[in-house]
């Protein structure tokens, strides 16, 4: 069996800001993989994402890129990375043209073809300031930029929110395109779970700077259910299954987190699939 | 590193109108000022401050320079203003796409003091054109005195700019206006430090007792310093540089997010 590549290990990895800590967190991105990135805000998504990329000092742990630690080597393995954030970066003045001056001289494998085939099939003029962009725009041309390098790694804080459906659409079918080379990998970064749902394989949840679930979307759906019950029925339920139950005016709904054995155990009960946004609820409200 | 300085230039692309304005009317005024005090009301006035206030012909001649050497500073200061720089990228947020960037960051750091000694490099050839326009024109100051003068110049002002680099890096974005004042603050200090006795005896002939130091005029003092001490404003220019560049880069890799 073929042993399966990492493009991004973290081990151990903690940053105390005092106010916020991120605590010794531990996940791993597969290579070929996209891996969905989810927790509230402030739950430590882009504080990891800046430690994957060197670009906050870490307290504690390790983190390796494509198999080299990224200490020492951040600026060498960046080549490979495209980088998207929530929010543009690039000066207002900025054209697509000049962009595309700047970053020709900063990667080595940039490609100017790439680049305005990328703008004209996100229809961005390339002669007008980023600055006069809709949000949609200016997230697209940053992705143009972020796959115009031949970058095998996307990683991407919040890319999708703020943004109306349809561009959320069209951005979830680019990041299927990009993934279709087997060794381009996605670390994508939302608190919007619909669109990881479409697209994720992997999900890493992280809560107040924990890690609290991580692995295959599917099985994670698979094993997680959602149960609707009496409030005295509740009780009869082992609590060891239970991650959270929350009142609701028609009785109790309950996030369980081994939705087979919960059927067998209890087969009058209502158990349906639950989705990563009742997930993400239910753990964040276990606290 | 070559993408973030022409990133930078394109940052002075929206000043280059105000610069060559500048340029202009700098060339014009000066003109102007030389053809006045050869042959104009400037010349009449010289010649009348001789006869009636014991001033010198250098006295006179220095007067005139320092005011031509003010004329000239304004196209290398217009470009020394580096704050555009820190300021246009924190209001874009630069700094998170920057810090992504395959580019270490005593790069990103040298990025930046070689985009301000560029910008330098073209206040002191804009300067150099119009020094060489204007000592055709006056035996006020030769072409050597006006480079002398300009090397002095942009000294000052990328010791400035270093400093403010530096200061930029301590205190973060937004915090242009403080790093400006503190740099100035800073250069001001150590020429009072380092001319301290020249001070002393300006202050008492002018203050305490006028008759105590009758040979020293202020004026001539300062166009002595600025044409005599080229040389040294260039070396100590270059120890300020360097050190600034090796702070900032030690700064910039403990606090991380500011270049």
């Amino acid at each position: 069996m073929e042993e399966i590549k990492n493009v991004i290990e973290i081990k151990n990895v903690s940053k105390d800001y005092g106010d916020f800590k991120l605590d010794s967190i531990s996940f791993n991105v597969p290579e070929g993989s996209v891996c969905g990135f989810i927790g509230q805000n402030g739950a430590g998504k882009t504080t990891t994402i800046k430690a994957v990329l060197d670009a906050i000092n870490i307290d504690e742990g390790e983190i390796f890129v494509f198999g080299q630690n990224i200490k020492g080597n951040s600026a060498k393995l960046r080549e490979d990375i495209g980088v998207v954030f929530d929010e543009m970066g690039f000066h207002e003045f900025m054209t697509g043209k000049d962009i595309n001056i700047m970053m020709k001289n900063i990667y080595k494998n940039w490609d100017d073809n790439v680049f305005f085939d990328y703008l004209k099939k996100f229809s961005l003029p390339s002669k007008k300031p980023c600055g006069d962009f809709s949000r949609g725009m200016r997230m697209k041309l940053q992705i143009a930029v972020a796959l115009s390098h031949k970058a095998k790694l996307l990683i991407m804080d919040e890319p999708t929110s703020g943004l109306d459906p349809i561009v959320r659409n069209e951005m979830v079918q680019i990041f299927r395109e990009y993934v279709i080379e087997e060794d381009h990998s996605i670390l994508l970064s939302s608190h919007i779970t619909s669109d990881l749902e479409k697209i994720s394989d992997e999900i890493v949840f992280i809560n107040g700077g924990k890690i609290v679930l991580a692995g295959n979307k599917d099985e994670m759906l698979e094993k997680h259910g959602l149960l609707k019950c009496k409030k005295s029925e509740l009780d009869s339920i082992s609590q060891s299954l239970i991650v959270y139950a929350e009142e609701e005016s028609y009785g109790v709904s309950a996030l369980v987190n081994d939705r087979r054995a919960c059927e067998k155990l209890y087969p009058g009960m209502v158990i349906e699939p639950a989705s990563l946004e009742d997930i993400m609820f239910f753990y964040v409200n276990r606290k | 590193m070559k993408g973030l300085i022409i990133k930078d230039l394109m940052c002075l692309r929206k000043q280059r109108i105000t610069f060559l304005y500048i340029v202009a009317v700098v060339l014009i005024v000066s003109v102007m000022f030389v053809l006045s005090a050869k042959f104009g009301n400037i010349a009449v006035s010289n010649r009348y401050m001789i006869a009636e206030n014991d001033l010198s012909e250098i006295d006179v001649k220095n007067l005139s320079s320092l005011a031509l050497v003010l004329f000239m500073m304004l196209p290398i200061a217009m470009v020394g203003d580096i704050g555009t720089l820190f300021t246009a990228d924190g209001k874009a947020g630069f700094a998170n796409v920057s810090a992504v960037l395959p580019i270490s960051i005593e790069k990103r750091v040298l990025a930046k003091f070689v985009a301000f000694i560029s910008f330098l490099g073209i206040g002191v050839g804009a300067d150099i054109v119009i020094s060489l326009i204007l000592s055709l024109l006056t035996d006020m100051l030769s072409f050597v005195d006006f480079v002398e003068i300009i090397i002095t110049g942009a000294s000052v002002l990328f010791i400035y700019c270093s400093l403010f680099c530096l200061y930029m890096f301590i205190f973060g974005y937004g915090k242009e206006s403080v790093a400006g004042g503190v740099s100035l603050l800073t250069i001001m200090l150590a020429l009072m430090v380092a001319n301290f006795e020249k001070l002393k005896v300006i202050y008492i002939s002018c203050f305490i007792d006028s008759a105590q130091v009758i040979d020293v005029n202020p004026i001539n003092v300062i166009m002595n310093v600025i044409k005599d001490k080229c040389i040294s404003a260039l070396i100590v220019a270059v120890v300020v540089g360097v050190l600034s560049y090796v702070l900032s880069v030690f700064l910039a890799k403990r606090k991380r997010g500011i270049v």
